[in-house]
């Protein structure tokens, strides 16, 4: 291709929440042991030298205030989906996440965002299981999020979601097995997908990255990109090639305390900045920043 | 028996194959699906939107199956009681009556799907007191009775193909003029032996063609046999049966040589008029003016029958009921428990007959003209084949395969 390749359109303002309640108290994913103590001095080191790689790359980073008992609340992707500048809630499958919802709830509303809820009875778990890629958002479903969501999310956020049923219980939300890394370019993990999952995921993305068992499993998916620097939890030699060939600069932030909780680089942020498909009435929302939808010609990556 | 639900999946259903996974999954689970209604988004943020009837072996697995469904985004549809309103005059039905098909029917009533005993085309669907429900031609409507209105709470199943041993298998289509009959034959007496098996009746249709082909004595011996159960037919069969037994003619023409003899044409009416004189059927038989025939066998065995009577009838025999709606009332309380029929030369009684029937009665249509046969089989979607055939030859051949 010889036109300079754009990064990612989105991806440029983000919500996190500092560590200081995170801790594993309970379990509700086959990483958490709850004997198995968090190094809280370590984690806010580790949060913190994200934030700064993010603020690094070009980003903005935004704060929700941490709250004593919502250890969880660090993982502001699960927060809701964002589009537009509408937020939709999640609802959480865990009893233990979902008073999490209240205080996400009012951080949108106070930043004037459009907030909307699912049906109750629906359960999602925010941009974990919504992923944005060429015009549609890739849904998980099964472990955390019901498939029932789906029309309603798909309605409400004005742009078309197509489902990705995960099959390992490990990788129990969507952004554990896909990240995207342009409009053509992808890190996928088939193999946490059914067969149905897999030829959607086929069928959308031109240039694949298919990573091995380990790299899954190192969180390798779990990671944030902005512009063409691609933020990881671990880099192993072989994906770092891949992403260097592609023009890609990476830099590994070690998150391992995060890792206890199941959570690695890209649980920690939400992006406020998506944008896909024609903000029609009834998506709208005065977000401040909203990224230019992509284009062919100009190069806006630094 | 069969258990079914009607589902629907909305969202990018195409796009996200899930619709193609749900059918997948549905088949996997030995059920099966009918897609009742599809309607496509029309941009690409548009939902798409399917509705089916899932269909599993009983209640239980249904459940299973709908339960797996839902995982993948299906959802049940929500469904209503049927709504009545009562008929405020007697043989008039409320303005919106929901009007019957001929398949198995469930009517939705305090949350519970009830059955439709007889199902029957053309009709209104009135509840009981008890909550029961019934099929009731118009004419049968009594003021003050609940009449089911519109379409919610009300489903029809399809009826479940047909499986083992069964004449629809082997045949492409179900009407031609060139298949072997002999084969068709014998698997017709083969359903019909499977049917006596099971405790199902076999009702017999005869057009007077069956008598002037010489066809009179076969079925005679297939009521006498018991494979018969119950007979319909009208004036023109009953009198030339009796004819044929009294004078040895059909129509004038004897039934062993090809010339008519002279005043011939006038055979029937006389046979008519002496049966007119002893005042049924029955009492021709009891006093030995009628010795044989299909008619001698029906009273001789006790095999009911009901001549329903036409506006071209000579007479009429004394049984034939003149009242057509009568006559069909007659035929309708003759039908429970029938599982073959058997429309032998036929079309007015056969098409009056096909009218009443429910749906998966196995229906055999036998005629010399390809027409015929046809317009009786194309009626829906139960199961009917067509034979086209000389009818003499086809039941002489038939009594010989079960007697």
């Amino acid at each position: 291709m010889s036109a300079p390749r754009t990064g990612l359109s989105w991806g440029r303002r983000f919500l996190m929440c500092p560590p200081d309640y995170f801790g594993v108290l309970y379990e509700i994913n086959p990483w958490m042991r709850k004997e198995v103590p968090v190094d809280l001095d370590r984690a806010r080191d580790q949060w913190g030298e994200l934030v700064a790689t993010l603020v690094g790359a070009g980003a903005e980073v935004e704060l929700l205030e941490p709250q004593p008992g919502l250890p969880d609340l660090v993982f502001t992707a699960n927060a809701g989906t964002v589009n537009h500048g509408r937020y939709v809630a999640s609802r959480f499958r865990h009893p233990d996440r979902q008073p999490e919802v209240a205080h996400d709830v009012a951080w949108f509303t106070e930043h004037g965002f459009d907030v909307a809820h699912l049906p109750e009875g629906t359960r999602h778990e925010g941009a974990g299981d919504a992923l944005p890629f060429r015009g549609v958002f890739l849904a998980g479903y099964k472990s955390r999020s019901d498939a029932a969501a789906h029309a309603p999310l798909s309605a409400l956020l004005g742009a078309p979601v197509r489902p990705i049923e995960l099959v390992d219980g490990r990788l129990y939300h969507l952004d554990l097995t896909f990240c995207p890394l342009d409009d053509r370019r992808a890190l996928v993990a088939p193999q946490a997908w059914d067969a149905y999952g897999r030829r959607v995921v086929e069928a959308l993305v031109p240039e694949p990255f298919v990573l091995e068992d380990d790299e899954m499993l190192a969180f390798c998916a779990n990671s944030v990109v902005v512009g063409t620097t691609v933020v990881m939890p671990a880099c192993p030699p072989r994906v770092g090639r891949q992403l260097e060939a592609w023009g890609f600069d990476v830099a590994v932030v070690g998150v391992e305390e995060f890792l206890k909780a199941g959570g690695g680089c890209r649980c920690l942020t939400l992006a406020l900045d998506v944008a896909l498909g024609p903000s029609g009435p009834g998506i709208g929302g005065t977000a401040a920043l909203v990224a230019p939808p992509p284009s062919t010609g100009t190069a806006a990556a630094h | 028996m069969s258990a079914s639900e009607t589902v629907e999946v909305e969202g990018h259903i195409i796009d996200s194959l899930i619709l193609a996974k749900v059918l997948d999954v549905i088949l996997e689970a030995g059920g099966d699906y009918t897609i009742l209604d599809v309607q496509i988004g029309r941009t690409s943020v548009d939902p798409s939107r399917a509705r089916l009837e899932v269909t599993a072996a009983d209640e239980e697995s249904l459940g299973l199956l709908i339960e797996e469904l839902q995982i993948h985004g299906a959802n049940r549809v929500v469904q209503t009681d049927a709504a009545t309103e009562a008929a405020e005059v007697d043989g008039v039905l409320p303005e919106g009556f929901y009007s019957t098909t001929n398949l198995p029917t469930q009517v939705r009533i305090s949350g519970r799907w009830i059955d439709v005993e007889n199902p029957e085309m053309d009709c209104a669907l009135v509840v009981s007191p008890e909550g029961r429900v019934r099929t009731v031609p118009m004419h049968r409507v009594h003021a003050g009775d609940p009449v089911v209105l519109g379409r919610a709470g009300v489903r029809v199943r399809a009826l479940e193909r047909p499986r083992g041993a069964s004449p629809f298998e082997f045949m492409a289509s179900e009407v031609s003029s060139e298949k072997p009959k002999e084969q068709l034959v014998a698997r017709v007496a083969e359903r019909i032996r499977h049917a006596k098996a099971t405790g199902g009746k076999v009702l017999a249709v005869c057009g007077p063609a069956v008598i002037h082909t010489g066809a009179g004595p076969a079925v005679a011996a297939l009521v006498r046999g018991g494979i018969i159960d119950v007979l319909f037919a009208g004036n023109g069969f009953a009198t030339h049966d009796i004819e044929s037994n009294v004078l040895g003619t059909s129509l004038g023409v004897p039934l062993g040589e090809d010339l008519p003899p002279e005043g011939g044409h006038s055979n029937h009416l006389r046979v008519i008029n002496e049966v007119r004189r002893r005042g049924s059927i029955a009492n021709a038989v009891a006093d030995g003016y009628i010795t044989g025939g299909v008619m001698y066998e029906c009273v001789q065995h006790d095999v009911p029958f009901v001549l329903g009577g036409s506006v071209r009838d000579d007479g009429p025999l004394p049984d034939v009921r003149t009242d057509v709606v009568d006559a069909a009332d007659a035929m309708r309380a003759e039908l429970p428990g029938v599982a073959i029929a058997l429309m032998l030369a036929s079309t007015l009684h056969a098409i009056a007959t096909g009218n009443l029937l429910p749906a998966g009665v196995e229906t055999y249509c036998v005629d010399i003209n390809q027409a015929v046969v046809t317009k009786l089989t194309d009626r829906g979607s139960h199961q009917a084949l067509g034979i086209v055939t000389d009818v003499g030859l086809f039941v002489s051949t038939l009594a010989e395969h079960l007697l």
